[in-house]
């Protein structure tokens, strides 16, 4: 009961950390491109709590909820986003490349599909030190579009590779939508083709989160291989944006920069469906417990932020 | 001994001392095992030796991977065009990876096709691009002293770097000349010492350069040599001596890149020395490139001559 607590505490602590940040971000002090992930925690808080101690985890450009997940704590973050020497990486990385070596974080990529060779390449130097450790990599449905992923599954399989390639699909890249950029791809049968597990997931309930990406991190160890999860999910916030096809404005998803229709006065919540894992926490939590533990992580965050 | 057999023979050297190293790429542990550069590395090697598939993008960032969990690597590639595919790993991946001081080395070796009719898109002797567009340290050799040099410092050394041999050298007898000098990182080296006047050689131009040296030799005209093994500009002051001295200047570049060191050095040398002849070899007015054709720099030697001593 006192893990389940936790759990839900740090979904909510990211939540709201991320609220922070875009706080901040909408008043105009950071110099930097950030991608928020609301909307990812619980996906975020699975992947933490499924590290072993030796493993690793490899990201892309959208970042901030594994590297506020490996933490206890936002300043460090929100100090390499004003890219000061107190700084995760003493400000030298900035966002889209945050990493923490210390957290088991190695490398992060702000160019889509890069990361995918890297984790390979790391997961090939665990297999030579005789290392059973998996390496966890995140990637997206747009990465997924580059020739990288192909070349990295191929390599991985043919080496037998400890790997958990985890797929964010949130349907957007940039501005766009997958209907209006590309076919439809069955990742399932993509990694049919190449012998390699698939896992897909949705709903944002984090025990059922936590339970399968550690049965993919299982599998991994067990055949030496690696193994996909495609993860639906949905990024929290969006704008409109007029053109002469669309005179009251197009729907657009939330990609990068402030999130203006998130604000700070709405917490916890941003959305009342279970495309907002805060939501689904009400499964567990009364209206008043889900207000009760916010406030207090809110005034938590506002005093180490002073 | 043919040269890719003594450059084979230097890598082994190097390779069998070496523990936990990943030696990979196409073709590297089969069939002629890259037309025997790499021929008897898989069964010296203590690590692993992974024939790979044919997915050069994620090679490049294979042996960065492996960097950051600190593992030495040296990937071998058959053509160096195949590295066009690696540049996203080449820039931004080493641009991260650089911000810690490496304890692991990966060395990308792959072969400058300068031998010819390949076609326009697989004939790319342009080595200096990839250090350009990198950032990186890149390593050419030609003959016996410069690659055992260069092999033995930097082949497993801690950091990144490209180093690479010629396709067209790699199948003819291995060139053995003295070597004078050579500067402490291995860019520059002076085989002989004339003072008439100095003959440069960038990228893989030092065999043209010794026919020039010989046949100056002939009609009493006393050449220094040198080669230069590095992209990247450096202390030029033993050569800025040497030319003072001769103050005649013949500049040999076989390069096809429009980014060349030998351009940046010819500057450097106007602003220190008073040279009363310069004379240029390389590929600017060259006709057809994108055409199957021979790759050699056409060289009129007795024009050079006249052009010198008129």
């Amino acid at each position: 009961m006192k893990k389940k607590k936790e759990i839900i505490e740090q979904i909510i602590w990211l939540r709201l950390s991320q609220i922070f940040v875009n706080e901040r971000y909408k008043n105009g002090d950071f110099k930097i491109p950030i991608h928020l992930a609301m909307g990812h925690e619980s996906l975020a808080v699975a992947v933490d709590r499924s590290m072993k101690n030796d493993d690793s985890l490899i990201l892309s450009h959208r970042n901030i909820h594994y590297n506020l997940a490996r933490m206890d704590t936002l300043k460090e973050e929100m100090d390499e986003y004003y890219l000061k020497d107190t700084g995760i990486a003493n400000g030298h990385l900035g966002s889209m490349n945050m990493s923490n070596p210390k957290r088991n974080i190695v490398y992060s990529s702000s160019i889509l599909g890069n990361n995918l060779p890297v984790a390979t390449g790391f997961a090939l130097g665990n297999k030579l030190n005789k290392k059973d450790e998996v390496v966890f990599v995140v990637t997206g449905d747009g990465a997924i579009e580059e020739g990288s992923l192909w070349e990295s599954l191929l390599f991985m399989k043919s080496n037998n590779l400890n790997t958990v390639i985890i797929v964010e699909n949130n349907q957007w890249s940039l501005g766009t939508k997958i209907e209006e950029r590309r076919c439809d791809i069955y990742l399932d049968k993509i990694a049919d083709s190449l012998g390699i597990d698939y896992t897909s997931l949705q709903g944002n309930n984090p025990f059922e989160y936590i339970e399968i990406v550690s049965s993919c991190r299982a599998k991994s160890v067990e055949n030496n291989c690696p193994v996909i999860l495609e993860v639906h999910l949905t990024t929290l916030g969006y704008w409109y944006m007029e053109t002469e096809e669309y005179p009251d404005g197009k729907f657009i998803n939330y990609h990068a920069g402030p999130a203006p229709s998130v604000e700070i006065n709405d917490y916890p919540l941003i959305s009342t469906s279970n495309e907002d894992p805060l939501f689904v926490l009400k499964e567990y939590l009364t209206e008043k417990e889900l207000n009760d533990i916010s406030s207090k992580l809110l005034k938590k965050l506002e005093s180490e932020l002073v | 001994m043919k040269y890719v057999q003594f450059v084979n023979v230097q890598l082994k050297k190097i390779i069998e001392n070496k523990k936990n190293l990943v030696l990979y790429g196409q073709n590297i542990n089969a069939a002629s095992c890259l037309s025997g550069l790499t021929k008897g590395l898989g069964s010296i090697n203590q690590g692993f030796t992974i024939n790979t598939p044919n997915s050069e993008n994620t090679l490049v960032g294979v042996g960065f991977g492996l960097m950051l969990n600190n593992i030495s690597s040296i990937f071998f590639m058959k053509q160096m065009d195949f590295l066009l595919l690696g540049i996203d790993h080449l820039v931004n991946t080493y641009n991260v990876i650089r911000q810690n001081e490496p304890k692991a080395s990966f060395t990308i070796f792959p072969i400058n096709v300068d031998s010819g009719y390949e076609g326009p898109q697989s004939a790319l002797n342009n080595f200096n691009d990839f250090c350009s567009i990198a950032g990186v340290e890149g390593y050419s050799f030609t003959n016996k002293k410069d690659t055992q040099k260069i092999i033995s410092d930097y082949l497993v050394k801690p950091g990144f770097r490209i180093m690479s041999p010629s396709q067209r050298l790699l199948q003819n007898e291995t060139i053995d000349l003295n070597v004078l000098y050579n500067d402490n990182e291995f860019k520059f080296f002076h085989y002989m010492k004339g003072d008439d006047v100095s003959i440069i050689c960038f990228n893989y131009s030092l065999p043209y350069g010794i026919i020039l040296h010989d046949m100056f030799q002939e009609k009493d005209i006393n050449a220094s040599l040198f080669s230069i093994n590095t992209y990247s500009s450096f202390d030029y002051k033993y050569l800025i001596n040497d030319l003072r001295s001769t103050n005649n200047l013949i500049i040999i570049d076989d390069t096809k890149s429009a980014n060349k060191l030998s351009d940046k050095f010819l500057n450097e040398m106007y602003k220190c020395c008073n040279l009363d002849k310069v004379i240029i070899l390389d590929r600017r007015n060259e006709q057809n490139r994108f055409y199957p054709r021979h790759d050699k720099l056409e060289i009129d030697y007795f024009s050079v001559l006249n052009e010198l001593i008129n």
